[in-house]
């Protein structure tokens, strides 16, 4: 977050919770589906708690981060959370 | 009441034989002063212009009677050019001109029609040029519960579902983890915070990104569309909130507006519209993809409590670890399956050839011996696999990090660490069957430690000549 508008960072290409999630859901559903060869079982397995790693990593954020939007060129300027409440 | 004095002074007045005294002023200097007409007769008779008489009428009907509420039917409704709207207001016996001026009529929601039953309110005035009296109306109300608001809302919500844009085909599911969440309303009201609270609580890691609106009076429709076409538009929201606290029917008209629900049903993200209270429903809420009874009920609807997603998360580990065992599991179930067959392969073999039987008994002896005692060692991993997972899933609201790890002495490394190995070819793949090896096939053996590049010797499936099928299994 930057104090100067215009100098919003562009979102990172990490993935979110949400992509994470369903790769988890799918990763499960092949391990419990029981028809891989064994390598194959292990890598999942290890990007399974990859991502459960990560995962945890997000949700281990504690501070809102609230911006306001300024106008149509995508200037934003940081909107304290305590101003609106 | 007042209008019978006002009628009384009214007609009174013009009347030169029943004029009271004192009033010797002629008409031009009375008119001017606005004040009563002059009813002092001269020794001539006196003549009054008609602009004097309508001046003076006019001064009459304005000074005298307050501002009233008139119901009637509206009849002959006109939309000038200019904005005003003119009418006549009628009972079954009788009608009054009446006119509503641009500025009034503009805080109509709609125009009613001719035939409406309305109540208005206004005052009495007389139009001079053409001597008619009319009252200038500055509400206007249909009768009946909301009254022109409803009307205008179901009349906008007819057109919208003709249109289509209300059917339930056309809602979006709501994203379950957004990155960052949209809100439309504004920054200054109790709607924002209590959004922000909810979010804050349940899934701090969200980025909120906030287009700050006037949410009522004149515009704020235009601008809740602009900015949640703005939002929708910057490809950097994954959901959209737009909505305001609780008011008035008027209050919250502007979420009743047309603007505000095309912007609305065209936003290229799911919208979740939260106007008002629980009660209030709006053009804006049918449109949307979600409609929140509030704007905390839309917080809720746009994040996911964490708490449950870590309770999810805190799972998942011992279900992959699970996935891991059953496979396990099922390998040692076709070495349990192999061995009395090999046994019977054994029996076969030493039947014709009595001869060498006690030498092969004793080997075979041996042999059974080992293999008895390697599945055993092999039954024992079951109980140990299972000990270790019971301390898995006793300890899985632990930190991640701890599971993690004790979760790897679980992973097939250590079952390969007990003794079993795996034939892969070259690229990996896993050779389960003597269908997958010919003699002279190069592949690689991984075992705990490493791979070893191996070579297949002859091949022998199951069920092939018993001598041929066991002499390498023995006699080595």
């Amino acid at each position: 977050m930057s104090d100067t508008p215009g100098a919003d960072a562009p979102q990172s290409d990490e993935p979110g919770l949400e992509r994470r999630l369903k790769r988890l859901e799918a990763i499960l559903a092949a391990l419990e589906a029981d028809e891989l060869e064994l390598e194959k079982a292990l890598a999942l397995f290890e990007e399974g708690v990859g991502h459960v790693r990560s995962a945890e990593r997000i949700l281990a954020e504690t501070e809102l981060r609230v911006e306001e939007l300024l106008g149509d060129d995508g200037r934003t300027r940081p909107l304290d959370g305590d101003e609106a409440s | 009441m007042p209008r019978d004095d006002a009628t009384l002074d009214l007609f009174a007045a013009p009347e030169p034989s029943d004029a009271p005294d004192g009033a010797a002023d002629p008409p031009e200097a009375a008119s001017e002063a606005g004040s009563a007409p002059p009813a002092e007769p001269e020794p001539q008779r006196e003549v009054w212009t008609v602009s004097q008489v309508n001046r003076a009428v006019r001064n009459l009907l304005e000074g005298q009677l307050p501002a009233l509420w008139v119901s009637g039917e509206v009849a002959n409704w006109k939309r000038a050019g200019s904005g005003h709207r003119y009418f006549t207001l009628k009972d079954e016996n009788a009608q009054i001109r009446a006119v509503m001026w641009r500025s009034d009529a503009s805080r109509l929601p709609v125009d009613p029609d001719d035939g409406m039953e309305v109540r208005v309110q206004g005052s009495l005035t007389l139009y001079e040029a053409r001597g008619e009296y009319q009252l200038v109306v500055r509400q206007l109300e249909a009768a009946g519960a909301e009254g022109l608001w409803r009307i205008a809302f179901e009349k906008l919500r007819a057109r919208l579902d003709a249109e289509g844009l209300l059917a339930p085909e056309r809602k979006r599911p709501i994203p379950r983890f957004p990155r960052t969440v949209g809100v439309v309303t504004s920054t200054t009201g109790a709607a924002l915070r209590d959004i922000l609270s909810v979010i804050r609580r349940r899934a701090p890691w969200t980025r909120v990104l906030v287009m700050g609106t006037r949410v009522q009076g004149e515009g704020a429709a235009l601008e809740v569309a602009h900015a949640v076409r703005t939002l929708g538009r910057s490809g950097r929201v994954d959901v959209l909130i737009v909505g305001r606290g609780g008011g008035s029917i008027e209050d919250l008209w502007a979420f009743n507006e047309e603007p505000v629900a095309r912007a609305v049903a065209q936003c290229p993200v799911p919208v979740i519209s939260a106007v008002g209270h629980e009660v209030d429903v709006t053009i804006s809420d049918l449109v949307a993809d979600l409609r929140a009874p509030t704007p905390s009920a839309a917080g809720e609807a746009a994040v996911v409590d964490g708490a449950a997603v870590q309770d999810y998360l805190s799972a998942v580990p011992t279900r992959l670890a699970a996935g891991l065992t059953a496979r396990v599991a099922s390998r040692r179930r076709a070495v349990d399956e192999g061995l009395p067959r090999l046994r019977r392969a054994v029996q076969r073999l030493v039947e014709p050839r009595r001869d060498q039987a006690v030498r092969l008994r004793e080997r075979m002896g041996r042999a059974l011996a080992m293999a008895v005692e390697r599945r055993r060692r092999r039954a024992d991993v079951g109980p140990r696999l299972h000990r270790a997972m019971a301390v898995a899933v006793d300890r899985r609201r632990q930190r991640l990090a701890g599971l993690a790890g004790r979760l790897q002495a679980l992973s097939p490394l250590s079952t390969l660490e007990r003794g079993y190995a795996v034939p892969l070819t070259r690229d990996g793949r896993v050779l389960r069957t003597t269908e997958d090896f010919t003699p002279g096939r190069s592949f690689v053996l991984r075992v705990t430690d490493g791979r070893i590049d191996c070579e297949a010797g002859a091949v022998h499936p199951d069920g092939d000549d018993p001598f041929t099928a066991s002499k390498e299994s023995i006699h080595e």
